[in-house]
């Protein structure tokens, strides 16, 4: 990739309750590529996730972050969000009473506002929607119920990918999207991710297991420890940890 | 029994205002009622079920009757109400009190009857003064005895169909002096068997009148069903009381919503009789909050017979500087076995200055009962709000929808799609980022 990175990441540090979980992210992610954060439980991943998204329950408490030329840290998460960043949640909540297609078009309406373009049409949104939940798997019965209200916990990380690939982002995250999934599942999560890779967009996975790059092929594979990244490298690195775990990095570290 | 306190200048307006009403059939019963308003006094902070609303102003005012309207253009001229589209017929209009019945006989719905009270007390003053008289629970209904006294006309309301089409209720109080006083009064019957559904809907205009005191009793006959609405959507300016008692009979079916959208003070009483076995009840209650709004809903369900079955659900949102007050109570009687009941009351707290209050109360009296309850007071879940946000919605809409999603549980229970339709349109309004969540719809 040439030019700019799409997202630059700097230094990046933030506690939550006067506990320090980021300490100094430096990560560089260009247009287009599809990168893989790895760690153990509790090395700070997803807290890295909400904190790029604008979850307020973490305080920033230094370092800069870059996205599509404008300061992150700056903007209210409703406007990240405008701006092109997704986040897929490792839990998504559900929402009792807002209907699933009533939160898909005010979040494209919204996105669609700030970029100056009309309102979808509500015919083209809904052939769309249905296109969209076909190549997801995802019945019809969608349409008619809350957010995530009753899904089991695959079909929550599926209406996760359909709301990505409705609001088309820039750069999404995806936060242990593969975890709990069967492998169909983990197919279809896959196949979706994959469809919105069109040279321009980025992905970060973040993820525990290998297994989910065996059906999407990073560019970087990023470790994650202590709430930074101790080593990059290219898929084999995933591979590698795969193999030999995390201690082998973290021994590294102290020495 | 402590001495009885002087009446105070509210109630001694109030017994001039019963002094100057006309001798008729029920002059007897108005006096009854009178006297044990004045014995027992008008309710205070000392009343347990009026801990939280203070009407110590009020007790220091002097109040008048508001005036007759019987000018057709100014009668033309008052405010429409805004669920007129949810009946089949044209809206029954009353007007401080007053009802309008030139046209009821041609446009009341097939299997409904419908009389002028007055007119009705003519005819049956026997059968009425058996419905009105005071009960034994006259204390916790005193505002509703003042009806008695002081009510100017109202409404006799007979079902005797299988389905009689809805029935739209217009209350207007429409103005007068600045301390005038509204009392009107409603008794619906329906006969064994029959259903119906009836909404009345409490609207103002103009000059407010200071005080609003509404009763409506509604008499369900074995296997009835009877669908109630009752929609506070009078201006802020006024204090409105209103009182519902519902007697059940065998096996009958009552579903009641009280909504208060509108009003300074607003309290609403409901008590519900279940008197034979197999009745059902299920009350439901919207309470919307908003600017400077103090709203006091009571709920009471007494089971007196086996096999008897309610279901209370609350749903209190309080935003501005608001209060919103609901308790409910359920009463389980010796003999009333295999009595089930179910409360359920939430709140939703939309500013840091309103203020919720909820209590569910039970007493039972008999063994074998199935009786739950749940009570909770909130904030808007974090988590939800951040989902929203994350997927670009602005704070005020993603707050709307779920403040929206949270009444839902007492709006899905209304089985006419079109007052749901309109009382939606009604509490959106009062939400924030009303435009975007009515396009939403």
């Amino acid at each position: 990739m040439s030019g700019k990175p799409l997202l630059k990441i700097t230094d990046l540090r933030a506690r939550v309750a006067g506990k320090s979980i980021l300490n100094g992210v430096d990560l560089e992610v260009g247009a287009g590529e599809v990168h893989a954060i790895m760690g153990p439980n509790g090395s700070g991943k997803s807290t890295l996730a909400q904190v790029l998204a604008g979850r307020e329950d973490y305080e920033v408490t230094g370092g800069e972050v870059i996205f599509d030329g404008r300061d992150l840290l700056a903007l209210r998460p409703e406007e990240r969000a405008r701006g092109g960043l997704f986040l897929g949640f490792q839990y998504p909540v559900e929402i009792p009473g807002v209907n699933n297609v009533y939160l898909l078009k005010a979040a494209l309406n919204a996105k669609r506002k700030a970029a100056g373009e009309p309102q979808v049409d509500a015919y083209e949104f809904l052939a769309l929607i249905k296109q969209k939940m076909k190549f997801m798997d995802i019945s019809e019965s969608f349409l008619t119920r809350g957010v995530n209200e009753g899904f089991s916990g695959g079909e929550k990380k599926r209406n996760e990918i359909l709301q990505m690939l409705m609001l088309e982002p820039k750069l999404a995250l995806l936060d242990e999207t593969d975890s709990g999934l069967d492998i169909d599942a983990l197919k279809v999560v896959a196949h979706g991710v994959n469809s919105l890779r069109d040279g321009n967009r980025s992905i970060v996975l973040i993820t525990h297991y290998q297994r989910l790059l065996d059906y999407i092929a990073p560019d970087q594979v990023h470790v994650f420890c202590g709430g930074r990244i101790l080593k990059s490298g290219d898929k084999n690195l995933a591979l590698e940890l795969e193999r030999r775990g995390y201690d082998w990095l973290q021994a590294g570290q102290v020495a | 029994m402590s001495a009885v306190a002087a009446p105070s200048a509210a109630l001694r307006s109030f017994e001039a205002q019963w002094r100057a009403r006309a001798a008729g059939p029920l002059a007897a019963l108005r006096g009854q009622a009178m006297q044990r308003l004045l014995a027992l006094g008008l309710p205070s902070s000392r009343d347990e079920s009026w801990r939280y609303t203070s009407l110590r102003a009020l007790a220091a005012q002097t109040f008048v009757e508001a005036p007759r309207i019987a000018d057709a253009a100014t009668l033309r001229a008052l405010p429409q109400s805004w669920l007129a589209g949810a009946a089949a017929t044209a809206p029954i209009v009353i007007v401080n009190g007053y009802p309008d019945l030139a046209h009821a006989a041609r446009d009341a719905p097939r299997g409904v009857e419908i009389s002028s009270l007055l007119a009705f007390a003519e005819d049956h003053a026997a059968a009425l003064l058996g419905r009105m008289a005071p009960q034994g629970d006259a204390e916790q209904t005193r505002w509703a005895l003042l009806n008695t006294a002081l009510f100017a006309d109202g409404l006799y309301l007979r079902i005797h169909a299988a389905a009689a089409a809805p029935v739209l209720i217009v209350h207007v109080a429409a103005g007068g002096a600045a301390n005038a006083t509204v009392h009107s009064r409603v008794i619906i019957e329906a006969m064994p068997g029959c259903a119906a559904t009836i909404i009345e809907h409490h609207i103002g205009a103009g000059a407010q009148p200071a005080l609003c005191n509404s009763t409506t009793q509604i008499l369900l006959a074995a296997e009835s069903a009877v669908e109630h609405y009752r929609v506070i959507a009078t201006p802020a300016g006024t204090t409105h009381f209103d009182s519902l008692d519902i007697r059940q009979a065998r096996a009958s079916r009552c579903r009641q919503f009280t909504i208060v959208l509108g009003g300074g003070l607003v309290r609403t009483n409901l008590d519900a009789h279940l008197e034979e076995a197999g009745a059902l009840h299920e009350a439901y209650a919207l309470l919307a909050g908003h600017e400077a709004r103090h709203v006091d809903c009571v709920a009471t369900a007494v089971h007196a017979a086996p096999g008897t079955k309610s279901r209370q659900t609350a749903r209190a949102i309080a935003g501005g500087t608001s209060r919103v007050i609901f308790n409910s109570k359920v009463i389980v009687e010796q003999g009333a076995a295999g009595a089930d009941s179910l409360q359920s009351s939430r709140g939703l707290l939309l500013a840091p200055t309103a203020e919720i209050d909820t209590r569910p109360q039970l007493e039972i009296h008999a063994d074998d009962v199935k009786c739950a309850h749940g009570a909770t007071i909130g904030r808007l879940d974090a988590d939800m709000l951040f989902y929203l946000l994350s997927r670009g919605l602005d704070l005020a809409t993603a707050q709307g929808l779920l403040v929206y999603a949270f009444l839902d549980d007492v709006l899905t229970g209304m089985s006419s799609a079109q007052a749901r339709a309109r009382i939606e349109d009604a509490l959106i309004a009062q939400l924030p980022d009303a435009e975007l969540l009515r396009s939403f719809r």
